[in-house]
């Protein structure tokens, strides 16, 4: 059967203690100054006296049911795997173009700067494929993160989802539908960007024909374009795309 | 990739010509994602080599927590958490997952080293093992010779290993031993032996309202208490934090009280005052002194205690006739770093005396008693030394130090001092009261008067720094270590084994095989002539099976008794009950029962210094990039209208003076901390340019606090010092 991985979060729980950071960072080894995961802190009120409280938020790639990441791709590296719901990039077909990191609005996609291709989270396949928890969720203290198949209600998502209310942080205007549900109510809500398409590639998707895209991808000047952007963009391009992703 | 463009490689170069290729050649989304094999959907290529899994503990901290360790072509490639280890809660924190770097740390130290130029100049010469011995051996023996053996002081680290070090010590003839706890948690311990006859663990878990002070346990990691907390509180528990920061504990509390620094002794005195008037306190009759002390706190009303620690007499009401109500099931969290003030012991006993009203020793959701692990401590011949003193060089220093443990700053005086007898030497092991301790300037002073100073450490600490002799130690993930007994609350008494993850680095050696050498060549070696597989079958001699069970699971459980143990049995106290009344403090005149002093006000312009730490750094040891990422280095937390008094802005750089020394760190305008007082997080501000994270990165709590201590046990009085801060350009 197919499956519909997701995660539950609790953040409620949290206690902003980056254990889930550091386990992701070791287990896909990646670069200093960049995560594939995160904790928010909504800003507490200070004006509540003794009734002062914090709220700490762990997230990570939403694995959207309408990833706008996989719409604004030219190269179809990026893809939403039909078997496990699983939001992909096949860093081979991937011309980085870094479209697809402006079209999340949740900030999940970082450059890679030394491979120079989009990295995010893929729920540690790696280690799913060894039966182990995503490292996140594995080493989270006080169990924050619960990760499933919503399509085998046995699981404890499925079994949190079921019986619980939830919570989604969602976009407006596109609905990108995540897969990352929050049990009761979260903090903050309102941190999520704009979904960008770049202008050309908007265009050309909400005028015409899909057939066009096919068109897009044969030119080869386009293809010529973004691979000389590619090669020639140096960290520079990724510093601007990292303030783009603090803002 | 120094000039800050990649090259591209020209694999990587046909890769994407390739890809521009596939795609020139019109292969769009939905038809690639069909061509491409699912095993390489993710475009990754899994490294080459099969995994393989290991059982060990971390030595992040000193909870050492259940560890699996994934490696790969011979490398540590991840730790995960041991599900089965029910201490650590199947968890594994920040620092846990990010001892990775702690292994593979290019500030590791690699060789022995001597000393060339003068101390903490950095001068070293690479020496081999054979003459770091031999020249270690013979200092030692030299000083043993001229001023006897206790000349030499030993300070062994949390490990594993620190077993053998005290072992060491006390066969080569010193009882001049101390190590970290001086600097931490020796005044709780104090007052809850002094209270219950041992030092208890709480019952976090089962616990429906908790009171915690002077404590910091969802940053301060303690397992299983910090995991325990948040369950405790989803299972309906309250939690009230008193605090005078906004910390992640008080950040998840029901209730926080920005009390006032210093005053928790009258928060704690005024909750009595309003126990005791109630009538559900069952069992004065288990107690010494109960009358006595109702008597005593009469005076303490919360109206009192409200101008003294600022929180509101209504509540402290409140919360006492709340917590009465949950009682049993409640309690004072004891806390761990109780190095604060100058009466830090008597704050604690007030806590404890609380916990006494509260009823809640040895029974669920209280304060237990420790249960029996079963690991035994292997016997080992200590002989006795004509010459050497008659107690230790600190011993009637303070009323209540520990025999064992004595007090790092009172022996700092006394090294200082020359009286009443001289310390010449150091051996240290994995400590780094440079970096640690209050008055750094201090304790560079006391190196005057060492004439040797050999230190084992993984990595050149700024303690190693001011060593002659520096030792590498090899990493946990590399040893083969003793039984380790543990406690966890009513988790579990447990006990865990570490064997190599991968072998030794560089030319570091276990600690143990150091301290053989070193006894082969001072004549004592039939002492450490034994193995580790010996001497752990020792320890568990009458556990049947128990070795076998950590090499299986990584860990072994005894079922031993949880609740109840004393079953109606005399405490180790000297009146054989709770002591609210404590007749040894009597004798030698400190107060019985808990006597408030107020603390200094600061001046105007002046500040209380608070230390702590993140649930991400262990205090000195972090030299890691994985952890530094999150705080690269320590900030002056000050409250916006301080600051604003001052005419300081976030992230202006401040000088931080006190009477014993003065740093620099940025500015950090914190809303949730208390205005009179300021904050600083431990492990920052190194003078070692080989922990090359933190070197002269924002700034040292040890050049900073004061010498002060508290007057009971020794222990340290961090919170004591008064700074003034003013802005540097």
């Amino acid at each position: 059967m197919k499956k519909k991985y997701a995660m539950v979060v609790d953040s409620s729980v949290c206690i902003d203690c980056k254990a889930c950071m550091v386990s992701c960072k070791v287990q896909h080894s990646l670069p200093r100054g960049h995560w594939r995961n995160w904790i928010k802190e909504m800003r507490p009120d200070f004006s509540l006296g003794k009734y002062t409280y914090g709220h700490f938020q762990p997230g990570n790639c939403m694995h959207c049911e309408n990833p706008t990441c996989v719409h604004a791709c030219p190269s179809g590296a990026t893809y939403k795997d039909e078997e496990t719901g699983i939001v992909q990039i096949n860093e081979d077909f991937c011309i980085g173009c870094g479209n697809c990191i402006v079209a999340c609005p949740y900030f999940a996609r970082y450059r890679h700067p030394v491979r120079r291709v989009p990295d995010k989270c893929d729920y540690c396949q790696d280690r799913l494929a060894m039966g182990l928890q995503p490292a996140c969720v594995d080493t989270c203290p006080t169990k924050a993160r619960v990760f499933g198949d919503l399509n085998d209600p046995e699981s404890e998502a499925a079994f949190l989802l079921r019986t619980r209310d939830t919570v989604k942080i969602t976009t407006s205007p596109e609905d990108t539908k995540p897969n990352m549900y929050y049990l009761a109510s979260t903090e903050p809500m309102d941190w999520p960007g704009e979904v960008k398409y770049p202008a050309a590639h908007s265009t050309m998707t909400g005028l015409v024909n899909p057939l066009f895209k096919i068109a897009v991808g044969l030119s080869g000047l386009a293809v010529a374009a973004m691979l000389i952007r590619q090669i020639f963009s140096g960290s520079e391009s990724s510093e601007q795309e990292e303030k783009k992703e603090e803002a | 990739m120094q000039d800050g463009k990649t090259p591209i490689s020209r694999r990587r170069f046909l890769q994407t010509s390739m890809a521009a290729a596939a795609v020139g050649a019109g292969l769009q989304s939905p038809l690639v994602k069909g061509l491409v094999p699912r095993v390489q959907a993710a475009g990754s290529r899994p490294d080459q080599g099969e995994i393989t899994s290991h059982f060990t503990a971390c030595d992040m901290c000193f909870n050492r927590c259940g560890m699996i360790a994934r490696k790969q072509n011979g490398v540590i490639k991840k730790l995960d958490p041991n599900p089965k280890c029910l201490k650590s809660r199947g968890m594994i924190c920040a620092r846990g997952n990010a001892a990775v770097k702690h292994i593979y740390n290019p500030d590791r130290l690699k060789y022995p080293l001597m000393r060339k130029g003068k101390r903490g100049e950095g001068n070293w010469e690479r020496v081999s093992w054979e003459e770091a011995l031999d020249y270690t051996a013979e200092q030692l023996m030299d000083i043993a010779e001229k001023h006897t053996r206790c000349g030499v002081m030993f300070t062994p680290g949390v490990d594993s290993q620190a077993r053998f070090v005290q072992q060491f010590a006390d066969v080569f003839g010193s009882y001049n031993i101390t190590n970290h706890e001086s600097l931490c948690l020796l005044s709780r311990n104090r007052a809850y032996l002094d209270t219950f006859g041992e030092v208890p663990y709480p019952d976090v878990l089962h616990s429906r309202y908790i009171i915690i002070a002077g404590a910091n346990p969802l940053e301060a990691f303690i397992t299983p208490d910090t995991t325990d907390l948040i369950e405790a509180k989803k299972n309906g528990c309250r939690i009230v934090v008193l605090d005078p920061r906004f910390t992640r504990t008080a950040a998840l509390a029901h209730e926080w009280h920005q009390i006032r620094p210093g005053t928790d002794m009258a928060f704690f005195l005024a909750l009595c005052h309003v126990i005791v008037k109630g009538e559900r306190f069952c069992c004065p009759d288990k107690t010494f002194g109960y009358d006595k002390f109702v008597e005593h706190v009469a005076k303490y009303t919360p109206e009192w205690a409200e101008k003294e620690c600022g929180i509101p007499a209504r509540d402290i009401s409140r919360i006492a006739h709340e917590i009465t109500e949950a009682a049993p099931r409640a309690m004072v969290y004891p806390g761990r770093r109780t190095s604060d003030y100058e009466d830090s012991t008597q704050i604690r006993r007030a806590m404890a005396i609380t916990n006494v009203l509260l009823d809640n020793w040895d029974r669920p959701g209280g304060l237990l008693a420790s249960r029996e692990v079963g690991v035994r401590s292997p016997f080992y011949h200590i002989p006795w030394y004509d010459d050497n003193p008659f107690d230790r060089v600190e011993a009637g220093k303070a009323s209540g130090l520990f025999d064992d443990i004595g007090s790092f700053q009172l022996m700092r005086e006394a090294v200082i001092s020359g009286e009443p007898y001289p310390i010449r030497g150091w051996f240290s092991f994995k400590t780094n009261f440079m970096q640690t301790a209050p008055d750094r300037q201090k304790t560079i002073r006391m190196l005057d008067n060492i004439d040797f100073f050999v230190n084992i450490d993984i990595f050149m600490s700024d303690t190693a720094w001011f060593a002659d002799v520096v030792l590498p130690g090899n990493s946990f993930l590399e040893r083969k270590d003793p039984v380790h007994p543990l406690q966890g609350s009513s988790a579990c008494a447990c006990a865990f084994i570490r064997d190599p993850v991968v072998e030794d680095m560089f030319e570091s050696r276990p600690p143990f095989w150091i301290l053989q050498e070193l006894s082969k060549r001072m004549g004592f070696g039939e002492s450490f002539d034994f193995t580790i597989e010996e001497y752990r079958k020792k320890q568990v001699e009458g556990l049947d099976g128990a070795l076998e069970i950590m090499h299986r699971d990584g860990i072994y459980f005894n079922p031993s008794k949880v609740y109840g143990i004393y079953a109606g049995s005399p405490l180790k106290t000297l009146s054989g009950v709770k002591e609210i009344y404590n007749q040894r403090y009597e004798r030698s005149g400190d107060d019985p029962m808990p006597v408030y002093r107020r603390p200094s006000n600061p001046p105007e312009g002046q500040f209380r210094l608070v230390v702590g730490r993140t649930a991400f750094f262990t205090q000195s040891r972090t030299n890691n990039e994985l952890l530094t990422e999150f705080m690269e280095e320590n900030t002056l937390h000050m409250h916006p209208e301080s600051a604003e008094r001052l005419g300081l802005k976030n992230n202006d750089l401040v000088e931080v003076a006190s009477r014993a020394g003065k740093d620099r760190l940025r500015l950090e305008i914190d809303e949730g901390i208390e205005k009179r007082t300021v904050y600083m997080a431990t492990g920052f501000g190194s003078l070692s340019p080989q922990m090359s994270l933190v070197y002269k990165k924002g700034a040292s709590i040890a050049e900073i606090l004061e010498d002060t201590h508290d007057e009971i046990t020794g222990n340290a009085a961090m919170h004591e010092t008064l700074v003034s801060v003013r802005k540097v350009s």
